[in-house]
């Protein structure tokens, strides 16, 4: 007959409740010696307290404090999908009347384009006639301008130069534009350092 | 809009999902989810509560801010242990602490201060030979444990009070699994003759 002590990592595989195969046998030498019975009690008292050890709470201020702490990210598609969703209607029935008016309202739209689509000629006049008064009207209104800032004169010379006087007046007026913002600019952080 | 209720009910890969689209709430959830235990394995790990409020706080900061590190098929809470460990073992190095009482922080300067870095264990539903009893046995396993090297201490702390299996704890140890029973079965030994003298 064996008389062979239990182990250590015997002892070890019934404190941790381990079932298997072999395990058995250890069961039944702690219920037969007295000495390998208070082995395993001793080591199960240590594993009774340790498993009894409570949880410690961290300052209630843990999360606001980590948070403050971490840049959190949103991808592109969230964000998308994010600002969409804030313009649906939040009830499911309100949500459905809205996905039925635009999807009429795409419906619509698309039956127009065809139309304009079959109409070409005729758009394509009503577009040329539009465009020709548009340009008329500008041309008009940038003239009338000229005049009433530099006067008759100044607006024969720019006829006679054409496009490249037309381009060099608005080189020129853009440069002075931002050449005065940057000189009031300047202006008002020398102020404020010598204040 | 996320609810605190339904961030509740989901699965740690799920809230983490969220958190990495941005959901603050998700964030928070996670927090909260794991503060007390994160809280706890470092608190005993360095046995300062100051001190252990920080290294929590670092951990939860270097999570949340490198979840895209995070690998689906690992346990979170395995993952977040993993840092906590690492960064109390670390801080532990550096500083080179000595084993603390449970009776108070070492670098507590006057008897608030003790009184602040110790913490007591009671069972409020013994009498009071048992609570006294308890206290000192409670008191007694915190001690012995605060005796362990930082070493077998996380391995003993991650498989009787967070209940973790021997292979959880190799993997988020990243020892192997012969090195973590062996730990564990040192520790317990050493424990077990810290405790003796309260076996009567």
């Amino acid at each position: 007959m064996n008389h062979r002590h239990l182990l250590p990592n015997e002892i070890d595989l019934l404190v941790d409740g381990e079932a298997g195969f072999g395990v058995a046998p250890l069961r039944d030498h702690i219920d037969e010696c007295a000495e390998c019975r208070m082995r395993f009690e001793d080591a199960r008292v240590v594993v009774d307290a340790l498993e009894s050890l409570p949880h410690f709470a961290p300052d209630s201020r843990l999360t606001d404090r980590v948070m403050s702490q971490v840049s959190v990210f949103v991808p592109a598609h969230v964000a998308a999908r994010d600002s969409v969703a804030r313009w649906l209607p939040q009830p499911g029935p309100a949500r459905v009347a809205a996905a039925v008016i635009f999807t009429s309202a795409a419906g619509l739209l698309t039956l127009t384009m065809v139309w304009l689509a079959t109409q070409g000629e005729a758009a394509l006049f009503m577009t040329g006639l539009l465009g020709d008064r548009m340009r008329g009207a500008l041309l008009s209104a940038a003239r009338d301008l000229t005049v009433a800032l530099l006067g008759e004169s100044a607006l024969a010379a720019l006829q006679a130069t054409g496009a490249i006087g037309v381009s060099l007046l608005l080189a020129g007026f853009v440069l002075t534009a931002f050449g005065t913002v940057a000189g009031i600019r300047h202006l008002a952080t020398s102020g404020r350092r010598v204040g | 809009m996320l609810r605190a209720l339904d961030l509740a009910n989901l699965p740690d890969a799920d809230v983490v999902a969220l958190a990495l689209e941005g959901r603050d709430a998700a964030h928070r959830e996670l927090i909260t989810r794991y503060e007390r235990p994160v809280f706890s394995l470092v608190f005993r790990m360095v046995r300062d509560r100051e001190l252990a409020e920080d290294l929590t706080q670092d951990t939860f900061v270097k999570v949340l801010s490198h979840l895209d590190r995070y690998r689906t098929d690992f346990k979170f809470s395995s993952w977040l242990f993993k840092i906590a460990n690492n960064v109390a073992i670390d801080h532990l190095r550096r500083r080179q602490l000595d084993t603390v009482s449970i009776h108070g922080s070492p670098h507590a300067t006057d008897a608030d201060a003790v009184d602040a870095s110790r913490f007591d264990i009671s069972d409020g539903s013994e009498n009071a030979l048992d609570e006294m009893e308890a206290k000192e046995l409670g008191s007694a396993i915190e001690q012995a444990i605060s005796g362990l090297r930082p070493e077998y201490r996380s391995c003993i702390l991650l498989r009787h009070v967070e209940g973790r299996s021997y292979e959880e704890i190799a993997s988020t140890l990243d020892l192997p699994l012969g090195t973590v029973k062996t730990y564990i079965h040192r520790a317990r030994h050493e424990l077990r003759r810290a405790l003796e003298h309260t076996r009567e």
